[in-house]
């Protein structure tokens, strides 16, 4: 019997690992096992085998190439292909080699350690544990982790809540749908840690709609675990629930997904106050994205100092970079913080695709600022960005080639803000909609003397007065576009 | 007249406090849409108003209150697959069917709605029909690929 593997991520499968699966479901002698992926998403379809020397793998695969893989012919040995060599993996490390559902994969990689080691610690000590690791939310906002959960765990309540927010609705972005997909074990491990240290009994996560593949496996796996065990501790049992949205960008912000969680148009709310104190039905909540849960096992089973000694100063651990647009390998990038924006476009993304030139680059999602070639040397970390004006978001990169019309993404940025705003606040609804008509007189060619100047008002309207980051970004690939590329805008 | 389906899944969601997103999600689930008809009903159920239930019936791009096609196609417009002439193929879909976004096929087969990111980005530029992500989709393919759905 040979056993093949193949990955079952929603993106492998898009590739064509799922039109493989298929055309070998009959073959005799053939075992074929669907793991995570490993996020080298330009090399799928990628078929593995463990041969003698170690995992090879044959990349780009079609049905066609079953006799050579059988007889070992071709293939390239996993350890050598430089995408992944080249990476510093904590969070992914096991990804394209584990059953996704399969909790025997999982421990026997390192899963549960974090949350065992957690039990045998008090609240504080978990907490501090963080403090030390400098670990700052992967969602966004990047505010300390151990800051809220200080918070959510002093507040006197006879209910506490702990939310995952996997609306990852940046576009760009799917680290967290690989995490949910690949091994969900590690979300609801960091999710369970959380609930130990600041003494909650109850879980949601919120997945977007547009991801049915998560969700299903979300809720296997909180089945599997609370089959096992896991879902219980001497404080009682955790009820962890997976609650699908409905097609909303802005309820990935924190209080709008508290306000469709419980069952209302997903309109953000003013803070403060904040969900750590007030939250899920007017009780402490910690709400952190996938990304950041997923790392807190790694922290508690390896040490806080371990993480804080990996990165930049105010940027401490990896960040998983998810490379996309024009470049020749789009896919999953974990390393420490501190690269440059060029070495990883490059040395990981591999330069521009075949036949295409550089224009720009986007980071952070459809809030996040545009580079031009020349500010290419920005090193990766939230303070850098910080001080560019710029966001690192969710580590979204995208890169567009020089066929790219900078007036019509412009629309189309303000023309997404226009259609998600939530509408509570006057900036954003009516902002978004002003910018959106502006760019589309000028792509008509009846622009007005100092339209521009207004839609820079507009847009500095909007930043200040919103309430909440989708308006108050919303402007900023706009801006960006216009200030790097003026041309186009005359 | 109330449906009995409905009244089925109004009784199983008469939780305090309610969640309308849940019992409007679970509606379309079982029934395919929201009949605004039945927002009086379901707001006396849950004992909230007929206001809540519309403001939420509205807000939300996936609640329907119509039917859909057979088949229900998203075509990706987030940054990756705008990189990659993601509006190249939606135009090709829109051309192909002969309907723009947010409309029905006259046979019933499709209905074209846009989405901002499937999560597909390294794989784009991407479509979802149905549910089920397909990936690399050049334009020329778009017949091909339509056609090939009953």
């Amino acid at each position: 019997m040979t056993r093949l593997y193949l990955s079952n991520d929603t993106s492998a499968r898009a590739a064509g690992t799922e039109r493989l699966a298929q055309a070998w479901a009959s073959a005799p002698g053939l075992e074929l096992v669907r793991t995570s992926a490993r996020g080298a998403f330009f090399l799928e379809p990628l078929v593995e085998r463990d041969l003698p020397g170690g995992r090879m793998a044959w990349s780009n695969a079609t049905p066609d190439d079953l006799p050579n893989i059988l007889a070992g012919i071709g293939g390239t040995p996993v350890n050598r292909i430089a995408f992944l060599a080249d990476q510093q993996r904590v969070t992914f490390a096991n990804f394209g080699m584990t059953r996704p559902l399969a909790l025997e994969d999982y421990g026997s990689l390192g899963g549960w350690q974090g949350l065992e080691r957690a039990g045998s610690l008090s609240p504080d000590a978990i907490i501090g544990e963080l403090k030390t690791s400098r670990l700052r939310g992967r969602g966004g906002a990047a505010f300390p982790v151990w800051s809220k959960w200080q918070v959510a765990k002093d507040a006197a309540a006879d209910q506490k809540y702990v939310v995952a927010n996997a609306d990852e609705g940046d576009a760009g972005t799917y680290c967290d749908r690989m995490i949910m997909e690949g091994e969900p074990f590690r979300l609801i491990e960091g999710m369970l840690i959380c609930a130990r240290a600041i003494g909650a009994t109850r879980g949601f996560i919120y997945c977007r709609q547009e991801y049915p593949a998560a969700a299903r496996t979300l809720r296997e796996a909180i089945a599997a675990a609370e089959r096992a065990g896991w879902l219980t501790d001497e404080r009682g049992r955790f009820h962890l629930e997976v609650f699908v949205g409905a097609g909303s960008y802005v309820c990935g912000e924190e209080t709008a997904l508290l306000e469709s969680l419980e069952g209302r148009r997903g309109v953000v709310r003013a803070k403060p106050p904040y969900p750590a104190l007030s939250g899920l039905y007017g009780k402490p909540t910690i709400v952190s994205n996938v990304l950041t849960f997923a790392t807190v096992p790694s922290i508690l089973a390896r040490g806080g100092d371990w993480h804080a000694s990996l990165g930049t100063e105010g940027s401490r651990g990896t960040m998983a970079l998810q490379i996309g647009g024009r470049v020749k390998q789009p896919g999953l990038v974990e390393i420490p913080f501190g690269a440059t924006l060029a070495e990883v476009i490059e040395r990981f993304g591999g330069g521009m695709a075949a036949g295409a030139r550089f224009k720009a680059v986007q980071i952070g999602g459809p809030l996040g600022s545009l580079f031009p070639a020349s500010r290419l040397d920005i090193p990766i970390c939230y303070d850098a960005f910080s001080k560019a004006g710029a966001i690192l978001g969710h580590g979204g990169i995208v890169v567009y080639d020089d066929g790219t019309d900078m007036v019509e993404l412009a629309r189309h940025f303000m023309a997404f803000t226009a259609d998600e705003s939530c509408g509570k606040c006057t900036p954003c609804r009516i902002g978004s909609v002003r910018s959106r008509e502006i760019l589309e007189q000028l792509q008509a060619g009846r622009s007005r003397p100092g339209d521009l100047d207004l839609l820079a008002d507009l847009g500095e309207t909007m930043k200040g007065a919103s309430l909440c980051a989708l308006g108050q970004r919303a402007p900023y690939p706009v801006l960006t576009a216009i200030e790097h590329f003026p041309d186009e805008f005359r | 007249m109330s449906e009995p389906v409905l009244a089925a899944i109004l009784t199983r969601h008469r939780t305090s406090p309610p969640n309308i997103l849940h019992t409007l999600l679970e509606i379309q689930e079982t029934l395919g849409s929201v009949s605004p008809g039945a927002i009086p009903e379901i707001a006396r159920s849950l004992d909230v108003t007929e206001a809540d239930v519309a403001g939420v019936l509205s807000y939300y791009p996936e609640l329907r209150t119509a039917k859909p096609g057979r088949h229900v196609i998203r075509v990706c417009l987030g940054e990756s697959c705008m990189a990659n002439h993601g509006a190249t193929v939606l135009a090709r879909v829109r051309a192909h069917l002969k309907i723009e976004v947010g409309e029905t096929t006259r046979d019933g087969r499709f209905t074209l709605e846009r989405v901002y990111c499937v999560g597909n980005c390294a794989v784009g530029p991407s479509l979802m029909v149905d549910g089920e992500v397909v990936g690399r989709v050049s334009p020329d393919q778009v017949p091909a690929l339509l056609d090939s759905y009953p």
